[in-house]
């Protein structure tokens, strides 16, 4: 079954997964985007978070994940035998010098969801109250070192009853066998909460890893939702040397490279940013 | 040429191989050993007659594999091109490029392997024939063998004079790390700093001057399973079905006829697969058969 759906509290998760895209409307993205996909383009994938009452709703889909790719040269990276590769072709190449269409090609989106505010019940006096949507966090009152709201991981560790899961790929490039870039969003539905995970997970071999995570906690009995966004980026030699302390052997350190999870782990943060939103 | 030893039966190998089962290391050993020397006195460009059936990337998908002997023939009946990635990503690489190399040193002159990017020590460290080797043998002897025999496949192959297999190797290997671009004609420089991306212009020029009028890649994923551009001088055969066992895509092999008609063979991923749903997918079972909760954080 493509699609799934499920109803806890006032908010309804819907998940899409279908094989990945066809010619036709690949062109189509692409002629919009302005950038090639990966190839492994998932264009018709959903994952979806809405709040009945409201209306309001966040939604992960592979379109605007790749809208929110850089389309400038500000932040194209080079694979690791670039220089030697431009150097045996000095001869050959000359004349061709000019990338058409610089974009970043690793896919390192910046993608956090794309957000659809409450729907306006406004009555006749045409008065626009605030529509609630997600606001940045500040620090806490009484520990000003904390954020005032944060998701909650002591109870997102329990092993709380799953009534809803899923793992959807939104699109994964096999970077020319230079490493990967992948973005992925999984789901997991308790009782009272739900937490949902979009990862990008990066790695262009022997130059860069980089994980970029957006958690979304819904409480479903206070109907409040946290958005937190997670940079973490270290170089391939560190990352590799952070997996050799950590006792793998050296066959254990190229699988673990594979592994977004493991990945995740040994990367330094470097950004963070959360946000709310009150539905009730 | 001497023969190989008396203990390796060839046939046995290939029906054992069929059946999906391992080689021992030895017989591994001296079938890489074999195939070596036949490589050798091949030609660095092949020149193939049709009719032959020509695949794309397999990937390690064996049951995919079998799927394509089951649509377009068996070996010897069907004359095979293979053009190369025969390992990585799937689960079964170690089989499928048996069977491949076991096919080709039987039927000499009825299959031919061409060298794919994954073809080599460096990609199959990091995609998996490297790991897959280690598991399945408890030692790396037999990635050495069969990588070491992969340094003598064949670069690119021309059918009948008039396709051109655009290899993944080699000089003209730049070609194909990127896409052809219908919006540009000329080459330009790929923006991962290593590679070109070519137009319509360059394929018309390239065929013109060597006097061709196709060429074919493999390479490049696509939801149909095959690819035809500019006019029908540019082609695209793909196939590993539900590659990576996800992309839900259709795969093909395209026939080659007597007077070089072509036609994609379309087809979909093969039921076996299903057996190994579970692993594919990396869900770890628990004792009662059930997939162990992911308490993802």
């Amino acid at each position: 079954m493509a699609t799934n759906s499920h109803t806890q509290g006032r908010f309804a998760i819907t998940t899409r997964k279908l094989p990945i895209s066809k010619s036709a409307p690949i062109a189509a993205m692409e002629a919009r985007l302005g950038i090639p996909v990966p190839e492994m383009i998932f264009g018709d994938n959903v994952v979806a978070v809405r709040h009945a009452p409201t209306g309001w709703r966040i939604e992960f889909n592979a379109y605007d994940a790749l809208d929110a790719v850089d389309k400038t040269d500000k932040n194209m990276l080079q694979v690791a035998y670039a220089k030697s590769w431009s150097a045996s072709r000095e001869q050959t190449s000359a004349g061709i010098k000019e990338v058409v269409k610089p974009y970043d090609w690793s896919y390192s989106t910046t993608y956090r969801g794309t957000t659809t505010p409450p729907s306006s019940t406004n009555t006749s006096d045409g008065e626009n109250n605030e529509t609630p949507n997600l606001t940045p966090v500040g620090p806490a009152e009484d520990d000003p070192t904390r954020p005032a709201k944060q998701i909650p991981l002591e109870l997102l560790k329990r092993r709380d009853p799953i009534l809803f899961f899923d793992d959807v790929v939104l699109y994964e490039s096999e970077l020319d066998d230079n490493g990967i870039s992948m973005l992925s969003v999984k789901t997991r539905v308790h009782e009272h909460r739900m937490l949902l995970l979009c990862r990008l997970f990066m790695r262009l071999d022997h130059v860069v890893a980089r994980v970029r995570d957006t958690r979304v906690y819904v409480d479903f009995d206070t109907d409040e939702v946290i958005r937190e966004y997670t940079v973490k980026e270290g170089s391939y030699e560190d990352l590799k040397k952070a997996f050799r302390v950590s006792g793998l052997t050296p066959d254990g350190v190229t699988v673990a490279l594979r592994d977004g999870n493991k990945v995740a782990e040994q990367l330094p943060i470097i950004d963070q940013t959360i946000e709310h939103v009150s539905l009730k | 040429m001497p023969g190989l030893p008396a203990s390796v039966d060839l046939d046995e190998c290939i029906s054992r191989l069929y059946k999906k089962e391992l080689l021992a290391e030895s017989v591994i050993e001296a079938i890489c050993a074999k195939t070596k020397e036949l490589l050798m006195r091949e030609s660095n460009v092949v020149h193939v007659k049709a009719p032959v059936t020509v695949v794309g990337d397999i990937h390690g998908q064996f049951y995919d594999l079998i799927e394509i002997f089951k649509i377009g023939g068996w070996c010897p009946d069907t004359n095979y091109l293979f053009l190369g990635d025969y390992v990585d990503r799937g689960m079964f690489s170690v089989e499928t490029i048996s069977l491949l190399v076991c096919l080709k040193l039987r039927y000499p002159d009825r299959v031919h392997l061409i060298r794919g990017n994954h073809e080599s020590r460096g990609v199959t460290q990091s995609y998996g024939f490297y790991t897959e080797c280690s598991r399945k043998y408890g030692n790396a002897s037999v990635w050495h063998y069969f990588t070491d025999m992969f340094d003598f496949l064949t670069l690119s192959v021309v059918i009948n004079d008039q396709i051109f297999c655009i290899p993944h190797e080699g000089p003209m290997a730049d070609l194909v790390w990127s896409d052809p671009d219908p919006e540009k004609d000329e080459f330009s420089l790929s923006p991962r700093g290593a590679g070109y991306t070519f137009g319509a212009k360059v394929v018309k020029k390239f065929l013109a001057v060597n006097g061709m009028s196709h060429i074919l890649r493999a390479h490049q994923l696509c939801q149909e399973g095959f690819q035809v551009l500019y006019d029908d001088h540019l082609s695209t055969v793909w196939s590993a079905p539900n590659y990576c066992y996800r992309c839900g895509n259709m795969a093909s092999v395209l026939e080659v006829g007597d007077t070089g008609e072509r036609f994609f063979n379309v087809f979909a991923a093969a039921p076996e697969n299903d057996q190994h749903k579970d692993i594919q997918q990396g869900a770890e079972k628990q004792a009662d058969g059930n997939a162990i909760p992911d308490y993802f954080l």
